[in-house]
């Protein structure tokens, strides 16, 4: 695993002694080297996780979401070129920096093997990001949006810490290697609920869940383009990934304190969706998306069965690739009409037909179009949770309806239309954004001749 | 024998070709559509093939490749299923769209995305097949939701149109409403049979069916416009013509019913769902018809008039006829076509006029085309010994002589006597009498992709009836023997519409409706169902999502609740115990009294 991690760290020297012309071609250069090396773990030969050291390991559950990580990088560095194109050149650095940073952590928290330098790695995320939503965000409102997205995370994880060293009491480890062979039922009483509470809220609150989920459409909305991806696309997927880890010594806990958080997520799930339909700023639609197709996961995770457990990884990739995606395309749309209001933006068709064409692809991958991987873990959600109940057929199948109309309307809004008088004069698309888009369809498009990779470990 | 498998692939993988071209860059792009239009030619000749090969000995395949993944006990692979109705429909639909290709390349030769259009229509097309021919729940899905996207991306062509795009979104509303009891219906089987293969399900067998045959339903109700899901049909006229010839009348409309088609063999023994789909197809062929009768524009009629036939198909499956609701599905491709490329070379001659009281005197000025029309609405009716009437003709004689309810075949004999109302309705006006159209219109249907186009479906709307139900095998046992009057039920109700419509069409010309009575009211406006549908339900979902979900629960409660309760609670304790209220003069006082205290204290020691 330091064949990744060691890289990623020199990164940031990497940023700080190239020239100035140097700085974007050197970083992104780099770091997709990085992610094509990184390609190597989704290599699993057998049932067993790959074991590098005893600090850090990879399994079928965590070897997607890594690669994910990697491959993120080098898109948003390259969807921060133009925004930052009139900072000075050291804050031009520092902002790689963060990013390479937070990278690094990122990287080491999906590889961690034990569960309490994972909590340590999960916290040390929060200070690249939150640096990137306050220093580099758009508008006053950043501050706010960076306190909301400090608190929410800080006040649901530190039950965390005090859970795990109960646990590390309990159970004399908490190496996650281990923890798969401890199968002690945890004994029916108020302690335990609590300590189940106190797991499973940390990441509850990070993925989010309904409810305590306000954090997420500000941060989105207010963060620069690369923070809204790496959020969109990685840290709410942090959320998922601790979920499904420690859900497997929660048992039989979950049996019965999942019920208020299926039913909430179920309910969350479409209240979300419904106020997509309404929302006239982009970003934040992009951002309640997110909150919605995060409920499936949280549902699917919830209901524990293979089928759940494998939709549920699928669709962390499916949405970290789509969403990114869409939050390009939004900036895109940001960087031309200096604003996040669709009105303002329509028609663009017309106008940028190959941008146009991203929108489609990227908007019928949100929607789930069969056979692309969102629709694979989708379905498999949706199968999982009418074989748990046959009820929740109902609000999926809104939910359902509710996505693919609120992708349609941003669709036709942005796209759509005439064209206003304002985006006359619009720069025409950047190769640089057309690649930038390819490189985040070419995924979702191969992996849906693949699926198997990114099923997690019940495949 | 071998190459029946073959064949038939190599005329599925023949279509695309072009696709790959285009990806590839390697075409001209002036010639781009004129290749679409021949590869789905040789696609169709190819795929006559294997069809005769299939009439001659009847054996029906199914083709298991490339293994995609196995989820834990289920095995997903790409698998064909080539059986009677697929063998049978893929040349029928490749029929038609060659036709349709030909007439766009004249319909649609001004537009500057001609090559996008095409490329659509045939994505269009690649989907339909998927759809037809595919032998797993999944892979029939792909092309379920393909086809349905594929119509949101056509209806909403000219998407500087506000009426298209909103047309496009209502379709997709419409058909994703029915994907929820396609997904329910996965779910079922997976959950029940653990497979999705079709010949699987099938052979187990499984009781208890009404969720997943409900939920396929629902499907077929969204897919095929059935009523309570049907206002998306008319709605997807703003589409350019050719794609309501293609996706609206002849290939995508149809899916439902072939999906219940596929389903039948669940369904064959499932009396509740039978009458439900009886009932739900009655329902829907006198509502639509009923609609049809007032509507102004020639393109919403035949609409319409599509929407009324696939609810006579689904009457037909309800009365345990699949094969004959496919018949009918393959008869009705043709002549549904050709009204629509009529329309269509009606409205681009009259400067895109489609109001059929703008038009009249067509007769002199478009022999052609209304030669055509007037057969295709012919056939429409069921004519004897045109295309429909074999299909037709058989439905309602089945539909007579079964133990059925009496109300469904009351409706589905009155929906059909409307089918002669309205199809005259169009002749009278649109073709008789005196012109009513701008007099400097340039009237020109001299163009050999029109008329070969129009002209091969025409022998089509004439001759295919014949000769499919000639060669198929027997499918149902047709009945020996009936009454004379049941015999002559069809013909008769046809007949009187006809007389009657151009009774009334007459009377229209000399005394004039002093006002609009409240039956014409109900048909004009569809029903009311879109003026209460399309207002009510959005209005209350929106201001439900605007008010309770957004302000309501997200901008007040949960803000209030955890974020600005704890930060003003905070503010109020901190305010409340801290000493420090700025108070200066009296701190450093008190600092002073201290500092001498202690300075006096500390010299008294001494």
């Amino acid at each position: 695993m330091l064949k990744i991690i060691i890289p990623t760290i020199m990164l940031m020297p990497l940023t700080w002694l190239s020239k100035k012309n140097m700085i974007w071609i050197n970083t992104t250069t780099y770091s997709l080297l990085i992610s094509l090396i990184s390609l190597s773990l989704l290599n699993q030969p057998n049932n067993n996780s790959l074991n590098f050291s005893l600090m850090f390991f990879s399994d079928p559950l965590s070897a997607p979401l890594l690669v994910l990580t990697t491959w993120l990088l080098p898109l948003m560095l390259m969807a921060s070129q133009h925004h930052l194109s009139k900072e000075p050149l050291i804050r031009k650095k520092l902002y790689i920096t963060m990013l390479a940073m937070l990278q690094t952590f990122l990287i080491m928290t999906f590889t961690a093997t034990e569960l309490i330098s994972f909590y340590i790695l999960f916290e040390a995320t929060l200070v690249p990001t939150l640096i990137i939503i306050t220093r580099w965000g758009n508008q006053t409102e950043r501050l706010n949006a960076g306190l909301y997205f400090l608190f929410y995370t800080l006040v649901g994880s530190l039950p965390l810490l005090v859970a795990l060293i109960s646990i590390q009491n309990l159970t004399g480890s908490l190496n996650f290697l281990l923890i798969q062979y401890w199968n002690q039922a945890l004994p029916d009483s108020w302690s335990n609920i609590f300590l189940w509470l106190a797991c499973m809220m940390a990441f509850m609150v990070k993925m989010p869940l309904y409810g305590l989920h306000l954090w997420l459409p500000k941060a989105h909305v207010e963060a620069p383009i690369a923070g809204s991806m790496v959020l969109a696309a990685i840290l709410l997927k942090l959320g998922g990934y601790g979920m499904l880890r420690i859900t497997m010594m929660l048992n039989p806990q979950t049996n019965f304190m999942a019920y208020p958080f299926l039913m909430l997520s179920l309910w969350g799930m479409i209240m979300t969706s419904s106020i997509c339909l309404r929302q006239t700023d982009l970003k934040s639609l992009i951002a309640y998306s997110s909150v919605s197709h995060m409920a499936l996961v949280i549902v699917a995770v919830l209901i524990q069965t293979p089928w759940s457990y494998m939709g549920a990884t699928a669709l962390m990739i499916a949405h970290g690739l789509t969403s990114s995606m869409l939050f390009c395309l939004a900036n895109s749309n940001y960087e031309r009409t200096h604003s996040r209001t669709m009105i303002l933006a329509r028609g663009l068709q017309t106008l940028l037909p190959l941008m146009a064409a991203w929108w489609l692809l990227a908007s019928l991958t949100n929607l789930a179009l069969p056979p692309s991987i969102n629709l694979i873990g989708e379905l498999f959600v949706v199968m999982s949770s009418f074989s748990w109940s046959n009820i929740t057929i109902i609000l999926m199948g809104a939910n359902i309806t509710i996505t693919a109309l609120y992708s349609l309307y941003m669709l036709i809004t942005t796209q759509r239309g005439k064209y206003t008088h304002h985006i006359n004069s619009i720069k025409p698309s950047f190769t640089r954004e057309n690649a930038l888009m390819a490189l985040h369809m070419t995924p979702l498009l191969l992996l849906s001749l693949n699926p198997k990779i990114i099923l997690g470990f019940t495949y | 024998m071998n190459m029946f498998s073959s064949l038939m692939l190599a005329s599925l993988s023949v279509l695309t070709l072009p696709i790959m071209s285009s990806i590839l860059n390697t075409h001209k792009n002036s010639t781009y559509p004129h290749h679409v239009k021949n590869i789905i030619s040789y696609a169709f000749i190819t795929s006559l093939v294997p069809t005769m090969m299939f009439i001659h000995s009847g054996q029906e395949t199914i083709i298991s490749n490339w293994h995609w993944m196995t989820i834990q006990t289920l095995k997903l692979s790409l698998s064909f299923k080539l059986d009677y109705f697929s063998m049978i429909f893929v040349p029928v639909a490749l029929f038609v769209t060659w036709s349709i290709m030909e007439f766009s390349l004249w319909y649609m030769h001004s537009d500057p995305y001609i090559t996008r259009f095409f490329k659509y229509l045939l994505t269009f097309l690649i989907t339909m097949m998927i759809l037809v021919t595919a032998n797993n729940l999944f892979q029939l899905f792909i092309g379920w939701e393909g086809v349905g996207i594929m119509s949101f991306l056509l209806i909403g062509w000219w998407y500087g149109r506000t009426d298209a795009n909103t047309a496009a979104l209502q379709a997709i509303l419409y058909n994703r409403i029915g994907d929820i009891g396609f997904i329910m219906a996965m779910a079922w089987f997976l959950f029940n049979t653990n497979t999705w293969d079709l010949q699987q399900i099938f052979m187990l067998d499984p009781n208890l069916t009404n969720l997943p045959l409900l939920g396929l339903l629902l499907a077929a109700t969204g897919k095929s416009a059935q009523f309570g899901l049907h206002p998306w049909l008319p709605s997807a006229m703003e589409g350019p013509t050719p794609v309501s010839a293609l996706l609206h009348s002849s290939t995508m409309v149809v899916a439902g019913v072939f999906l219940l088609i596929r389903f039948h063999p669940l369904m064959e023994n499932n009396k509740t769902i039978q009458s439900l789909t009886l009932c739900l197809g009655a329902i829907t062929t006198l509502f639509t018809a009923i609609c049809a009768l007032t509507q102004n524009d020639i393109k919403k009629i035949i609409a319409f008039s599509t929407s009324s036939q696939l609810g006579l198909m689904i009457v037909t499956i309800g009365i345990n006829q699949p094969y004959l609701a496919f018949l009918h599905i393959c008869t009705h491709a043709f002549f549904k076509a050709m009204l629509f490329m009529c329309s269509g070379s009606i409205i681009h001659s009259l400067n895109d006029e489609q109001d059929i009281r703008k038009m009249g005197g067509l007769f002199n000025a478009m022999p052609f085309t209304t030669t055509s029309l007037i057969i295709g609405s012919l056939a429409l009716t069921g004519m004897p010994f045109l295309t429909g009437f074999y299909s037709k003709d058989l439905i309602i004689e089945t539909a007579n002589t079964s133990y059925t309810n009496a109300w469904a075949l009351l409706m589905t004999l009155i929906a059909t006597s409307l089918t002669a109302v309205y199809s005259t309705r169009i002749i009278f006006f649109a073709l008789l009498g005196q012109p009513r159209f701008l007099p400097l219109t340039t009237i020109n249907e001299n163009n050999p992709f029109l008329i070969n186009s129009i002209k091969r479906l025409l022998i089509g709307s004439i001759f295919a009836g014949f000769f499919i139900s000639n060669n198929i095998y027997p499918t149902t046992i047709p009945e020996m023997t009936m009454p004379i009057y049941m015999k002559l039920t069809a013909l008769t109700v046809t007949i009187l519409g006809f007389t009657l419509a151009l009774e009334l069409s007459l009377i229209t010309h000399n005394l004039k409706l002093e006002h609009p009575t409240n039956m014409f009211k109900f048909s004009n406006l569809l029903g009311y169902y879109p003026t209460i549908m399309h207002r009510l339900p959005p209005l209350a979902n929106l201001s439900m999502s605007q008010k309770s979900a957004s302000l309501l629960l997200d901008s007040i409660w949960l803000e209030n609740i955890l974020p600005k309760s704890i930060s003003q609670f905070q503010m109020k304790t901190s305010i409340l115990i801290s000493t420090q209220k700025g108070q200066i003069k009296l701190y450093f006082l008190s600092f002073l009294i201290t500092l001498t205290l202690s300075m006096l204290l500390f010299n008294l020691h001494e």
